[in-house]
């Protein structure tokens, strides 16, 4: 092998790596004198720490650092701030943001909060520690339901912040929007819930710090998803040093999902830890910990409100939604709730005017942060189940009501009433090509099977819209050496979502230079002077649009070598398919070629020096993307046992130019995995009493299994890439989990029409469905 | 973990006598459950005594009327044997049914039954084949065996050596498993012998317990039809994130017909 095209179905290099156990993640790496650091957590939702009696722990051998909050405080680090991009009241005063230090000062607001750092010479030794450590709390009362913690008179998490309430957001048109309402012929209105769910990444968290007293430098290898950013919250806001102090990596990643793209306090411990004692000091996590103090997210409850006129014109649309926060603000927790499900309220459908307004609430729970979509896919869930509550209750087939409201193709580009720039796409075509995908014809048949097997099948369509996110700049850097291997790196990065193919591709598309002999370096921040790592399906677009200056850059210097070694003018060349070429002499070279000129100082112009091509970019996105697509689901419910399983599934994605379909795909399952996990398995619940995280093992977090997990048919529509970036790219990360969740409930819901069951809420778990029926049942 | 002495001894023999020497001995299977819960500290033996290299722990032999399987046999043996599959189908089924594959490579009927977890699947057809549980002392009947949650009529040292499963006319076990663990949320199964119709129900209470009226109701008309109209209690049914005791006792009613069902086909 040798170039590569765009498009084409590249095999994941990384993956034989990965898939033979030689994958390197934290965990995998040690050094020399290495200590172990543990957390203890706290025990209890809400309390006062009276007391922590550490004689016992700190007497045991090889115990060498216990910190607490108020040591921390001591050293005078700063607490960590929140980075929400909305972080106004509407009435523009700003967010209540408490200070979140990495231990807990004087009181402790969740489970599995960090109240003190132990640092032993081995694991063992500090767990032993930990249970010697004596902690005196006086129980204060709790809260976990974001919609009591609103409510007057309910335990007050923060002293200072009444009700609970981190910010009052709005967007749209309140005015315009009622007005729409009163005109319209009807009004459909549901209570729609997004359940609190967690990423469960299959490489828990995990640090090695080291600290070099010479040039008072540290090291930090760390399972995150963003080296950049969080390295300069350590630095300059907790420890107050300039961020180039910190080297920071990523090694390989197993995963993220948004829980690794958050600035924990364990990071700084690490480093404190590795300064304090002059030795390299280790930690990782256990996956009870991962589902403890891992952030979750979605957790939002909203009253979502469809105005529609008889014929099935959509008016306007009214979303209210209270978004748990958990305990803290977090890295940008208040964004989800409000920005973050506000961007694409609505979908793809026409609407005149929207109204969003939405309250960011303090709980006594583990801090949310994005989990893969970040808002969207609860946008996305609200629209699609009040779309399908109202062709239900006005007796519309829920079919021809999408059609009829798509946004057609001629009207794009336009702003969407909630300030969306949505560029390109075609969405009744890609509606009707969902449609024909999903073998309507054959239903009956099948609906027919299902029945005789003592099943209800049901079918649900949900077209969807998407906005992309994350930092809007990207770095990419491009070495040469005279062996003729690249050197690729990338400020976007990734956790095992195959950057290490996808961004060598197009390399070598664009260059016409062997794939093989591209090295690619991401995730450290050494290897690139800046980046925006991981998050919003931002690193084709951004990442690989800086891949695409730099190589520009490149061909733009060996234009001048190729003229050199072609006796011909820079202005005469061009490049095509690998060959730099002069159309008047008809002479060609490759590019290969001019890299091996480019080391040879007798085949340089005079003014170009060894190494020359090398090559650098920075690319910066004016506005996000917007993908889209379209899934459709079948599924079979047992009503007996109320068991459901997802039978048929069908996808049709505008994700602009696909680089390397078998990583969209990839991408595309993964998605809807997950949102088929939060349809129907997974729930992060707290009891309400005694604010204790019940599902806090995989024993009791139920995650999709592969089994579990129906064949897809994907198909992409490609006829409408963006002009937002250079790869004409949309971002395919987090699309799938955005449609999946309604396709499944409203498919749930329409088998089961005939049982007279009109609402269930995520989890659709097999015993919901049978209470559902038991209590319709006439 | 906290720290333990290992031990590996060959013979069954050699292994109670080891537990006898111990402070705070104790047995080590498969591992399963076992492992995990030293991991969470909530367990510390002084001694694990592993029984992995008994290799006459892990036989399966068959009389015209009987299967015997060893202690140490583990689940993916079982589901694997073709006399087990040829004879006792339903036991295989059971077998091929819990956890993932790695569980099912690992775990054992011996360390299996020994913990009695009320969701663990074996104990259904413990007590509805009537099966006999050998130890290196005695023999106890099934219906003996499981004697609280969490609890059996071991003593202390006692060692499983093999279980003696009777071949009924037929069989067949039903279950529903937990979304996240897999175990029994509720499972059934349901045997034919000549002379008697057992039911016993895993999964849905503190530890497996047998249905009278259905096994009256069976001996009678061996069909679904026959249980159509029974309903258990739900009054002492385990109630987790997973099941309420309602939706549990509608389960065992579900189950029990499809067993039946299959036991017939
Ligand atoms: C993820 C997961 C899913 C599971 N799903 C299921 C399921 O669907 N259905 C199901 O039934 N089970 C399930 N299990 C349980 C599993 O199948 C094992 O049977 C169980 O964990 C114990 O068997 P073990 O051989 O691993 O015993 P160990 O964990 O080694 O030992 C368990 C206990 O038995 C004692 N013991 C072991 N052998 C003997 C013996 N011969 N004599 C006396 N005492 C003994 C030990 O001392 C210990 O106290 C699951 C377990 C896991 C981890």
């Amino acid at each position: 092998m040798t170039t590569v095209e765009i498009g084409q179905a590249l095999k994941r290099s990384e993956d034989f790596r990965l898939l033979t156990g030689k994958g390197k993640y934290v965990d995998d790496i040690s050094l020399d004198g290495e200590a172990r650091a543990v957390i203890l957590r706290s025990p209890h939702a809400h309390a006062r720490i009276v007391e922590i009696d550490r004689a016992a722990a700190a007497a045991l051998d090889g115990v060498h650092l216990i910190v607490t909050g108020q040591d921390w405080l001591a050293e005078g680090f700063g607490p960590i701030p929140t980075r929400s991009a909305v972080n106004k009241n509407k009435d523009g005063s700003p967010l209540s943001e408490p200070p979140r230090h990495c231990l807990a000062i004087d009181r402790v607001r969740y489970v599995g909060e960090a109240v003190a750092l132990i640092v032993a010479d081995s694991e063992k030794i500090a767990r032993d520690a930990l249970e010697l450590i004596d902690v005196t709390y006086e129980e204060l009362p709790a809260v976990t339901d974001p919609r009591k913690a609103l409510a007057d008179g309910a335990p007050r998490i923060w002293d200072d912040i009444p009700n609970n309430l981190c910010v009052d957001f709005e967007l749209g048109d309140e005015a315009a929007t009622k007005a729409a309402f009163e005109a319209a012929d009807h009004v459909i209105s549901l209570d729609v819930e997004n359940n609190r769910v967690t990423g469960v990444p299959i490489e828990p968290r995990g640090l090695v710090g080291t600290y070099d007293a010479e040039t008072d430098t540290y090291l930090l290898y760390n399972s995150t998803q963003n080296v950049h950013a969080i390295r300069k919250t350590i630095a300059e806001d907790i420890f107050k040093i300039s961020a180039d102090k910190i080297h920071h990596i990523a090694p390989d990643v197993g995963g993220g999902f948004g829980a690794k793209n958050s600035v924990y306090p364990e990071p700084a411990l690490v480093l404190y830890a590795a300064k304090q004692l002059q030795r390299p000091v280790k930690w990782i996590a256990e996956r009870s910990e991962s589902f403890l103090a891992d952030t979750h997210g979605r957790n939002q409850s909203s009253k979502v409100q469809l105005a529609l006129d008889s014929d099935g014109t959509f008016r306007a649309l009214r979303t209210d939604t209270v978004g748990d926060i958990g305990a803290y603000c977090w890295t940008i927790g208040p964004f989800t709730p409000t920005g973050g499900s506000a961007r694409t309220q609505g979908g793809p459908y026409a609407f005149e005017t929207m109204y969003y307004s939405s309250r960011a609430v303090f709980t006594n729970t583990m801090p949310m942060d994005p989990y893969r979509g970040a808002g969207r896919p609860e946008g996305t869930y609200q629209i699609e189940r009040i779309v399908e509550a109202a062709a239900s209750q006005l007796g519309l087939d829920p079919v021809a009501l999408r059609r009829k409201n798509l946004i057609p193709a001629e009207k794009l580009p336009m702003k969407s009433p909630m300030g969306l720039d949505i560029d390109s796409g075609n969405f009744p075509e890609v509606f009707e090509r969902t449609l024909a995908l999903s073998d309507r014809d054959g239903y009956s048949e099948r609906v027919a099977a299902s029945k005789a097997a003592g099943r209800a099948r049901g079918f649900a369509i949900a077209p969807y819209l998407e906005c992309t996110g994350g930092g809007p700049k990207e770095f990419a850097g491009i070495q040469f050496a005279a062996d003729g291997t690249i050197t690729l790196s990338v400020g976007s990065q990734g956790t095992g979502t195959g950057h290490e193919t996808a961004m060598p591709q197009i390399l070598s598309a664009k260059l016409g230079l062997p794939v093989e002999k591209i090295r690619y370096r991401q995730g450290d921040t050494d290897a690139t002077p800046l980046g925006g790592g991981h998050g919003g399906s931002r690193c084709l677009e951004v990442g690989g649009g800086a891949v695409v200056r730099a190589t520009e850059a490149v061909i733009d210097k060996a234009k001048a070598i190729a003229a050199h070694l072609l006796n011909s003018q820079a202005d005469d060349i061009s490049f095509a398919d690998g060959q730099f070429s002069d159309a008047k002499t008809n002479q060609s070279t490759p590019m290969e070629e001019v890299v091996r000129a480019s080391f040879e100082t007798g085949r340089l112009p005079q003014d170009m020096e060894p190494g020359c091509l090398d090559s650098d970019a920075i690319f910066e996105r004016g506005i996000i993307s917007c993908p889209n697509g379209c899934h459709a689901a079948e599924v079979e419910v047992d009503p007996e046992t109320g068991a459901v399983a997802v039978a048929n599934y069908w996808i049709v994605d505008d994700f602009g130019t696909i680089i390397n379909p078998l990583l969209a795909d990839g991408q595309v399952m993964g998605g809807v995995a997950q949102g088929i996990g939060q349809a129907l398995y997974e729930d992060a619940v707290y009891d309400e009493d005694t604010g204790q995280l019940l599902a806090g093992s995989l024993m009791d977090y139920a995650l999709p299994r592969a089994d579990l997990i129906p064949n897809m048919v994907i198909r992409y529509y490609e006829d409408a890439p963006t002009a937002k970036n250079p790869l004409g790219v949309k971002g395919a990360g987090e699309a799938g989990c955005c449609p999946a969740p309604p396709v499944i409930v409203n498919a749930i819901l329409n088998a089961l029409k005939p049982y007279g069951v009109t609402d269930l809420s995520m989890p659709v778990t097999s015993e919901k469905v049978w209470q559902a029926i038991h209590d319709a049942k006439p | 973990m906290y720290d333990f002495r290992y031990h590996r001894p060959a013979t069954i023999s050699e292994a109670v006598d080891l537990f006898r020497q111990c402070d705070d001995g104790q047995y080590l299977a498969g591992g399963q459950t076992l492992i995990p819960v030293m991991k969470q500290r909530l367990a510390s033996p002084s001694d694990l005594i592993d029984l992995a290299r008994i290799d006459e722990l892990k036989d399966i032999s068959a009389t015209e009327s009987a299967i015997t399987i060893g202690g140490m046999t583990t689940h993916a043996a079982i589901a694997a044997s073709s006399e087990v599959r040829s004879r006792l189908a339903a036991l295989a089924d059971l077998a091929s049914g819990i956890g993932d594959p790695h569980v099912r490579n690992r775990g054992t009927l011996g360390g299996s039954i020994a913990n009695n977890d009320p969701t663990a699947d074996y104990p259904a057809a413990i007590v509805a084949l009537g099966a006999t549980i050998i130890t290196d002392r005695r023999r106890i009947e099934g219906d003996a065996f499981f004697t609280n949650i969490f609890e059996t009529a071991l003593e202390e040292g006692e060692l499983i050596r093999a279980v003696e499963f009777p071949i009924p006319e037929r069989a067949a076990y039903a279950k529903f498993p937990n979304p996240a663990s897999r175990y029994a949320i509720a499972g059934v199964m349901v045997s034919k012998f000549a002379d008697i119709v057992r039911v016993a129900v895993t999964g849905a209470g503190p530890f497996v317990f047998r249905v009278p009226d259905m096994e009256a109701a069976l001996a009678r008309d061996f069909s679904p039809e026959a249980i159509e109209k029974l309903q258990i209690p739900a009054g002492d049914l385990n109630a987790d994130l997973h099941a309420s005791p309602a939706y549990r006792a509608h389960l065992v009613s579900i189950l029990a017909k499809r067993a039946v069902q299959a036991a017939k086909e």
